[in-house]
């Protein structure tokens, strides 16, 4: 061992294959200091989530809504159809008036709406986007390191996943809780809490990356004014934060103390109605929370019901789908009203999904607060295929950097900026998103910590 | 040189130099929400009766029952409605449907193989549009009195519930413009007289264009104005008038043999004959008014079967053979004259424009209303709808490329529980 | 599994390249000389900016390279970002960013389709380290992303980084995309560090090296890194002679790059960065959208330079002309009909349309207005601090602004007048207000108009007993101000320099203005005798540094255990 022990040797000799010996010491000194900074959870990686569902929620063209609050800000009330989300409401924020703005692309029904909503662009044919999905950059993001970079379910049935990178292909997700069981927890599960735990050596390789910068600090900070120096000082202390943050993924991770290794699920009924629906969606996103517990995954997209969804009240000739179209709207209620109770259940599906995720426990709170789930749809109001009024909510408090419990009234805007808002609270570099009438800058300011 | 020869002379001459001397006034516009003009006789809602339609909306056929009557056993019939029906697509719906004809044919394109079932049509005296044959005393009368109102379009299916509702509310308008305002067609309007006031005006020339400059919506939702559109000469869609303006109100001075529009429904071009216009320039600087002439009526049943005859009979609440019938049964007019077939019905468009620049093929200047039909690409333009069908219609259903529309065999109609190992997989 | 037996199975190789690579990164270990007089030192760092950052990119790796990332926001001092841009570092979560945009690059350029353009070079096999191609490609990229040649220690360290990623992934252009990154992400990319040395030509004295020269003229003209051309100019000594200057000068004004670093000049000048996050009130004005606000940028930014880099004509018309590019969006906020089948087009406005250049168009007109209304004095305030380099004092803290704000009742000019009834205002709303007043025909998104809540609007207005109306008054005011091309040198130098002038530069900015008037006001004439006049190069010492405390433990750090 050499004597100049400063971290290229060390990484030389990790590389060299002494990485069990050296990993753990090495930590000590890249801590320097930080490393109760790092653990107090505030930089653990948050956890995204997509979650879709079909035909929007309920309006009328006169302008009544069965779903849009009163009021903006906290404390919004709950309208029937968010009568699901009425345990978690301090927990889920509701953007409503959110619009796509095609630029004069045609609206391509069931398919413009949340192409927009994740691509940033009105597609220009059906069952393509013209961009990637914005989950894949967030999945960039954060999604190292975790056995699967970003998991993909779909709850009726369908191989449905609205994830791409090339706008072309689309992710395989998982149709069954029985599959998805089998992904996560079948053969090549690596329990978090096991005791053979081995550090990720591609961490080492990032960590060489930085070192080659490093070396050259000395030669700068001798050359250099005083107001210089504070600047380069500035940007060195940037350059240790980063090595802190690798340096961390070399540790072993703290025990993951809610993780438990579920039971396979029996192997469930194959169907469409609502009920299968949500009982599917119950037990998948059960699944889907011990997955982030057991820190196998950060990112992961779950389709309730595809676009134009053809999920149904069990035993009804109808379709959803058929009746958000056929249903007149009641004279006297002022609203589609089998349209609506539909769409009560389907809302029922996110907030059993959210209720899993928060059932989970995690240092002072839950899975949940530590977590983003973005829920949107590929309508607004589904009888015309409107693309303004698109429901979008942001649930979970993502490690404290979401606001959440509030009720956003978008005027118009286009829906990116609820988009660009995931992407900056749940970590990816996004500056901007978006293209044409579009593009945007400004995140939803409100919701962010 | 005979009378008529003369006139016919003078009428080419007319249709091939129609170039008017410099237009002393131009308006322009882009239509930013045009429907059928069907007046709505009831207080609120889409299915209440009215003084239009004194049973209401016709209601929702029973399914169950048509297809038993159509020959199918009622467990067959059930199970074709059944959701969990895999030969019933969640999009497309059923393609059994379309085999309830005599012989199991398919009703869609062939109507008469099964009886008409009577679409209740419009019992109401009050019609909107235009009087088309000059007689005072056929037609409806309209809101504000005027008598003549020839719209038999309307009584028709004022009580259809694609049509039902107040202006700018019934679900057929609300789709059709929503796909318009989202940029799926552009129809312009220009206007143009001689004389020095607008208002008032002996000489005014009208023209419909279709523009392949998509609407733009504004912060608020609406169309914004002031844009401008680039007239796409199409060799089809165009449509002229001749008319004159007395306190802002455009009127036909003459009726126009034949015009073409972008239908704003399903049949997508329009041909008007006797056409005629009722526009008026608001103070606020747009224009709202009527076009109306004599439509064929085939086309209108045919293009409710392109769009798919199991989803508009699922989703409209019709049995589409008595749409036939019923069009047929109320036409109005023949071409030929009075004793031949009534190929046409009389029909209105209630139509809302919002200032706008239009402008030549060539964006030089701006656009006056003559003809540009010489212009248009020899082969038509492409249809601009025809990347938002991606699936494959044939007679009315949506079937793999290169199948054929064809019945399912007696095996396929039950599920897989009562047929056993040999059912529909 | 195989991974780590690979590793495992190519230890000893690995640890025997380390090692005899370690000789020639010892050396550059060695402690750094201790900075004496005499020695190159460095008398600047300014951070790129994002537009810079881009260029960098493009021109090293080709235009195609996606660039999705967050970039630190920018400062603006005396008037400049550029100036701004030496006052800044970079934060930890900024230097986050440009880690995940360092390797969004690196892999794209390292991808199959395009890895052949990286260099010349062809690994022996894909599958295994190959220290001489890898240090032929760190040397070029490194080269033009550090705008110099890169030292022996530089570029052996990111060779060893290529070597030890190679090894471990048996992928060489995984190695490779690892050492970009490492390129990418050093401080000699992100900051500009400007360098000085020993003049030979004067004893005592320092001048700016000749890479430090190169890259202060290029991103002055261009906005983008030297290009070989100028780099193998500063290596060679030849941009410390004056023909040699003269002729690299002639090249990069006579490039069309040139419009690139117009664009970026006036981006940072006209204050564009505010169409981020510009919002306006959707029921006051629907037209206004992000289509729109990119329109107006664009516009502006077009006209400008067509004007005073293609047709090279006198900046002052810069005020007066009605000729501009304008799009669909914008004939229809100018409600004037759009004559062409492309996407831009250049657009005369009538005379009765009352647009006099830059201060009529939608870009200072909204950027400089109210969500709801349009504001004479934001107008007249950033009239003064943009054109004239002349900032406003920020308003006393105890106004009352409710009469302003009622906008529901008379013109603005009636309200403002409520506002001049207190003495602390007036002193700088007689300054701002009258050439807003004049602006008053447009609205708060550009649009004309006469009557403002049924009212006409009065455009009349006076300033030092100058009586005008109107924009195309206050334009032909403008043109004949001689601080509008006082200010515009004093930008252009300090753009060029980092600095904001001080008094001991007057002297030298009133020669440049003269110059600058009697060549006709010709902006990139004057550019050019600016970046060859000495005190474009002029170097400024920085206050040493104590050996700092900082700088003692961070050594302590990196020697940790010795």
């Amino acid at each position: 061992m050499s004597l100049r022990f400063n971290r290229r040797s060390l990484l030389r000799g990790v590389l060299g294959g002494g990485a069990v010996a050296l990993g753990i010491p090495t930590l000590d000194l890249f801590l320097d200091g930080h490393g109760q900074a790092w653990a107090d959870g505030a930089r653990l990686p948050v956890r995204f989530g997509t979650y879709f569902w079909g035909l929007g929620l309920t309006d009328t063209p006169a302008g009544g809504t069965r779903w849009v609050p009163k009021t903006t800000g906290p404390g919004y009330e709950i309208t029937p159809e968010l009568e699901a989300l009425r345990p978690l409401r301090h927990k889920v924020s509701v953007l409503s008036g959110f619009r796509v703005i095609g630029d004069g692309r045609p609206n391509i029904v069931h398919w413009t709406g949340h192409a927009s909503i994740l691509s940033g662009v009105a597609p220009a044919v059906n069952n393509r986007m013209d961009a990637p999905s914005f989950d894949t950059r967030i999945a960039d993001a954060i999604g190292g390191g975790t056995r699967f970079k970003v998991l993909d379910a779909s709850a009726s049935g369908k191989v449905v996943s609205y994830s791409t990178r090339t706008g072309a292909a689309f992710a395989t997700p998982e149709t069954t809780p029985l599959s998805l069981y089998t992904r996560l927890f079948g053969p090549g599960f690596q329990d978090p809490n096991n005791a053979d735990w081995k550090p990720d050596p591609s961490i080492m390789l990032q960590q060489s990356v930085l070192s080659a910068v490093g070396d050259q600090r000395q030669a700068l900070m001798a050359s250099v004014g005083r107001a210089d120096q504070q600047k380069l000082d500035q940007y060195f202390t940037a350059v240790r934060e980063m090595e802190n943050q690798l340096a961390l993924g070399l540790e072993r991770p703290e025990k993951c103390e809610s993780c438990v290794v579920p039971g396979a699920p029996k192997s469930s009924i194959k169907g469409a109605s609502v009920d299968v629906v949500n009982a599917n969606t119950k037990a998948m996103a059960r699944l889907l929370a011990m997955a982030l517990a057991c820190n196998q995954s950060r990112v992961f997209n779950f389709v309730h019901t595809p676009g134009a969804s053809e999920t149904y009240m069990a035993g009804a000739s109808k379709i959803y789908h058929q009746i958000t179209h056929d249903e007149p709207t009641d004279t006297r209620l002022g609203y589609q009203v089998e349209t609506s109770r539909l769409a009560e259940q389907v809302m029922q599906g996110l907030g059993d999904f959210l209720a899993e995720l928060d059932a989970i426990k995690e240092g002072d709170g839950t899975l949940l607060d530590r977590s983003l789930i973005m829920a949107f749809s590929d309508t607004g109001y589904a009888k015309i295929h409107s693309i303004e009024n698109i429901p979008i909510f942001l649930a979970g408090g993502a490690g404290g950097r979401h606001k959440a419990g509030q009720h956003i009234a978008g005027k118009g805007d286009a829906v990116t900026r609820a988009s660009l808002t995931a992407q900056m609270i749940a970590g990816a570099p996004a500056g901007e998103f978006g293209v044409g009438g579009m593009r945007t800058s400004r995140p939803i300011i409100e919701l962010m910590a | 040189m005979s009378a008529l020869r003369r006139l016919l002379l003078l009428a080419a001459a007319s249709l091939a130099a129609p170039a008017p001397a410099m237009a002393a006034w131009t308006r322009a516009f882009a239509i930013e929400w045009y429907e059928p003009a069907m007046y709505y006789g009831a207080q609120s809602g889409v299915t209440e009766p009215g003084t239009d339609c004194p049973a209401g909306t016709n209601p929702e056929p029973d399914w169950i029952k048509v297809l038993t009557e159509a020959g199918y056993t009622r467990e067959q019939a059930l199970w074709l409605r059944n959701p969990a029906n895999p030969t019933r697509s969640p999009v497309h719906g059923q393609n059994q449907m379309a085999f309830r004809g005599a012989g199991r044919a398919n009703v869609y394109i062939d109507p008469t193989s099964t009886p008409d079932g009577g679409l209740v049509g419009v019992t109401g005296t009050i019609g909107e549009g235009l009087d088309l044959d000059g007689d005072p005393n056929t037609g409806f009368v309209g809101p504000a009195g005027e008598r003549g109102v020839d719209n038999a379009f309307y009584r028709t299916l004022g009580c259809w519930k694609t049509f039902r509702g107040p202006p700018r509310l019934s679900s057929g308008a609300l789709q059709n413009n929503d796909a318009m305002r989202d940029g799926a067609w552009t129809v312009v309007v220009v206007v143009s007289g001689r004389g020095d006031d607008p208002m008032n005006d002996d000489d005014v020339t009208v023209g419909f264009y279709p523009s392949g400059d998509k609407l733009v919506k504004d912060a608020m939702g609406g169309v914004a104005a002031d844009y401008t559109f680039r007239i796409r000469p199409d060799r089809k869609l165009e449509a002229l008038f001749k008319a004159r303006s007395v306190n802002g109100r455009i009127q036909s001075s003459r009726a126009e043999e034949e015009v073409w529009l972008r239908d704003p429904g399903a049949a997508r071009d329009l041909q008007l004959l006797k056409a005629r216009i009722d526009l008026s320039l608001k103070p606020d600087g747009s224009l709202s008014g009527y076009v109306g002439g004599y439509r064929p009526w085939k086309p209108v049943y045919d293009g409710y079967v392109r769009a798919r005859g199991p989803v508009i009979e699922a989703l409209t609440w019709v049995r589409l053979p008595d749409v036939f019938y019923a069009l047929r049964r109320n036409a109005d007019y023949s071409p030929t004259g009075p004793t031949g077939e009534k190929t046409h019905i009389s029909f209105a468009l209630r139509v809302d424009a919002v200032p706008a620049f239009v402008v030549p093929p060539d964006a030089k200047g701006t656009a006056r209303p003559i003809s540009y039909k010489k212009q248009a690409p020899p082969s038509g333009q492409p249809d601009s709808t025809a990347d938002r069908l991606p699936f494959n219609v044939v007679d009315g259903i949506v079937i793999p490329r290169g199948a054929k529309a064809v019945s399912q065999p007696d095996s396929a109609l039950l599920p897989p529980s009562t047929t056993g190992a040999g059912g529909a997989q | 599994m195989r991974r780590f037996a690979t590793i495992a199975g190519s230890a000893a190789l690995a640890t025997a390249i380390v090692l005899s690579a370690g000789i020639a990164v010892q050396a550059a270990w060695a402690d750094p000389p201790q900075s004496t007089a005499g020695a190159e030192q460095i008398v600047a760092i300014r951070r790129l900016t994002e537009s810079q950052y881009r260029h960098a990119i493009a021109d090293a790796f080709g235009a195609d390279v996606r660039i999705e990332g967050r970039f630190e926001p920018e400062r603006r001092e005396a008037g400049l970002l550029a100036i701004g841009s030496a006052q800044l570092s970079i934060t930890p979560a900024g230097f986050e960013q440009y880690f995940r945009l360092a390797d969004l690059i690196a892999g794209q350029v390292t991808a199959p389709e395009r890895r052949a353009r990286l260099a010349a070079c062809q690994p022996a096999a894909e599958t295994a380290r190959d220290d001489a191609c890898a240090r032929q490609i760190v040397s070029r990229v490194g080269e033009a992303l550090f705008r110099r040649p890169l030292t022996e220690a530089e570029s052996a360290a990111r060779v060893q980084t290529a070597a030890a990623g190679a090894e471990h992934t048996g992928d060489f252009y995984a190695g490779v995309a690892l050492a970009l990154k490492s390129l990418l992400v050093a401080p000699e990319f992100l900051f500009r560090m400007e360098r000085a040395e020993p003049d030979p030509a004067a004893p005592g004295q320092y001048r700016l090296t000749g890479s430090t020269k190169a890259e202060r003229l290029s991103f002055l003209f261009w906005d983008a890194p030297p290009d070989a051309e100028l780099r193998r100019a500063a290596a060679s000594g030849e941009l410390h002679t004056a023909q040699g200057l003269r002729r690299q000068l002639a090249r990069l004004a006579a490039s069309p790059r040139l419009q690139q670093g117009g664009r970026a000049f006036f981006t940072d000048m006209l204050q564009l960065e505010h169409f981020d996050g510009l919002t306006k009130d959707s029921k006051a004005y629907p037209k206004f959208n992000q289509a729109l606000a990119d329109s107006a940028r664009e516009q502006t930014l077009r006209t400008t330079v067509d004007m005073l880099f293609v047709q090279k004509r006198d900046y002052r018309e810069l005020f007066t002309s009605n000729s501009t590019f304008i799009n669909r969006h914008l004939a229809a906020l100018y409600r004037v009909p759009f004559n062409s089948k492309g996407d831009w087009a250049a657009f005369t406005f009538p005379k009765d349309a009352e647009r006099s250049g830059i201060i009529t168009e939608a870009t200072f007109l909204s950027l400089f207005a109210h969500p709801a209304a349009s504001s004479p004095t934001r107008r007249g305030v950033k009239l003064h601090e943009i054109f004239m380099c002349e900032p406003t004092p920020d308003p006393p803290a105890d106004v009352d602004f409710s009469k302003v704000q009622a906008l529901e009742t008379g013109t603005v000019r009636t309200r403002l007048l409520a506002h001049m009834e207190n003495e602390g205002c007036a002193a700088c709303h007689r300054v701002s207000d009258p050439v807003g007043l004049a602006l008053e025909h447009f609205d708060g998104v550009g649009q004309r108009r006469t009557l403002e809540n049924g009212q006409r609007i009065d455009v009349e207005a006076e300033i030092n007993g100058v009586k005008f109306s109107a924009a195309p008054g206050l334009g032909l005011y403008l043109r004949q101000q001689q601080k509008i091309p006082a200010c515009l040198v004093r930008n252009v130098y300090g753009y060029g320099v980092g600095r904001a002038p001080d008094e001991r530069d007057e002297d030298y900015l009133a020669d440049q203005t003269e110059a600058f008037a009697s060549d006709g006001y010709r902006v990139p004439h004057m550019m050019v005798r600016i970046a060859s006049s000495p005190e474009f190069f002029k170097v400024k010492l920085p206050a040493r540094a104590k050996p700092a405390t900082k700088v003692a433990a961070a050594a302590t750090h990196e020697g940790g255990l010795q």
